[in-house]
């Protein structure tokens, strides 16, 4: 599997995470937008960061630094962001 | 699915913009058990949250202390008591190191060539009758003399129902110091006779002070929705309480559900070792607490919750932009 294949499936998984941690309605994995601002359009806050990093961390078994957090702006950037502590 | 963008305006995204990202993470520290007023109704001494720890007396102590709140990601210091200017070497300790907000009751003046910009909240318990009744004297005399014109310092307003109907004549007087007013109400923790709400109360003093915002905006630091919120105890359909409350001391919160709460809350007692259950007295009865700081908090931890409508999302807004003045996050 390619890299970028990797990429796609992880996007998927990150949108899936998001919609159910936040329980978000009105959305999917298909119509998920990786590019989509989690603060200024998603309006989650640092609680909801903090979640979906858990549980990020425990699938991925990586450690996501606090601080690293201004970085995952979208989907598109956690997706990256794990893939660089792999 | 609602999207901030698809709410607002460009005028409001750009406010939005403005306070999504200053992911204010404070803590409430007791700089010491003792004061220089002994006020009826205060929660402090009311439940005896001045016998919880004796006092920290190394100075060197407070400033290691305040290296691993800034350490544990603390970004905003929230110093009450007692009376913090009483120690100001403790408030210095501080406000070298992290942005400080300072409770007081506004008889020491903080020197402001030792403090320059550090915001300092004058708390007020009414006209000079109800000063009298409450606190023994009326401090507003002695305070807004300390600080007329001080571009730092506010009014904390703890309105009792005695004041319904008579708020504006205060608020004139602090506008014509030169200060600001923030509006809050009494929770009357001791049960002083006549100083306990109604739910008529209540309306009358939410139409007031949504009047008083729109005469004296310049004055007045609030929002409606915070009027609705702290007058109603009613946000979105949910009862604040206990199990709402998001100014919970973090390592005690124990709440299941977890509620959406401040993250690494903690009110430390003056020994810096002890913490307080919550940001006020643990003996209130949580579901008709009438604090300011909390109602505000709970508003704005629930951020994605108010996405449901574009007033909704503007309300959240101003709430958020009310603290961020108030504790110079954002200018006035």
């Amino acid at each position: 599997m390619s890299v970028k294949m990797d990429q796609g499936a992880l996007i998927r998984r990150i949108a899936e995470i998001i919609i159910s941690e936040l329980r978000l309605e009105e959305v999917t994995v298909a119509t998920f937008d990786p590019e989509l601002d989690l603060v200024d359009e998603l309006g989650i806050d640092s609680m909801d960061l903090a979640t979906i990093a858990l549980v990020l961390q425990d699938e991925y078994n990586i450690t996501i630094d606090e601080d690293d957090y201004p970085k995952l702006r979208n989907v598109r950037l956690i997706a990256e962001y794990i893939i660089s502590k792999k | 699915m609602n999207t901030v963008s698809s709410l607002l305006d460009k005028e409001w995204y750009e406010r939005y913009k403005r306070i999504s990202r200053l992911n204010i993470r404070s803590s409430i520290y007791d700089v010491t058990n003792q004061c220089n007023l002994r006020c009826r109704g205060c929660f402090f001494f009311s439940s005896d949250e001045h016998k919880a720890a004796p006092e920290e007396m190394d100075i060197r102590k407070w400033e290691a202390f305040v290296d691993s709140e800034k350490a544990r990601g603390v970004n905003l210091a929230i110093l009450i008591g007692g009376e913090p200017t009483l120690y100001l070497d403790r408030v210095a300790a501080f406000y070298k190191r992290l942005p400080t907000y300072c409770a007081t009751n506004g008889l020491i003046k903080v020197p402001r060539d030792r403090f320059p910009d550090m915001m300092v909240g004058i708390s007020l318990w009414g006209d000079e009758e109800d000063e009298k009744v409450l606190r023994g004297k009326d401090t507003f005399a002695i305070s807004s003399k300390n600080y007329a014109g001080d571009l730092y310092t506010y009014y904390l307003y703890t309105i009792t129902p005695k004041q319904v109907g008579r708020i504006e004549s205060i608020i004139r007087r602090i506008a014509d110091a030169g200060l600001k007013v923030h509006l809050q109400l009494l929770s009357n923790d001791e049960g002083v006779e006549g100083f306990s709400w109604t739910d008529e109360l209540l309306r009358d003093i939410r139409d007031e002070m949504d009047i008083m915002l729109d005469r004296y905006p310049n004055t007045v630091i609030s929002s409606k929705y915070y009027h609705e919120i702290i007058t109603t105890g009613q946000m979105l359909g949910r009862s604040f309480g206990w199990n709402e409350c998001p100014s919970v001391t973090e390592p005690m919160d124990r709440r299941k559900p977890q509620p959406k709460r401040l993250i690494r809350f903690i009110r430390w007692a003056a020994d810096l070792h002890t913490m307080h259950r919550c940001c006020t007295s643990a003996t209130r009865d949580c579901s008709i607490c009438k604090d300011g700081a909390a109602h505000m908090s709970w508003v704005m931890v629930n951020k994605r919750a108010h996405l449901r409508s574009a007033k909704d999302l503007q309300g959240w807004i101003e709430v958020y932009e009310m603290f961020a003045k108030l504790y110079r996050f954002i200018p006035w």
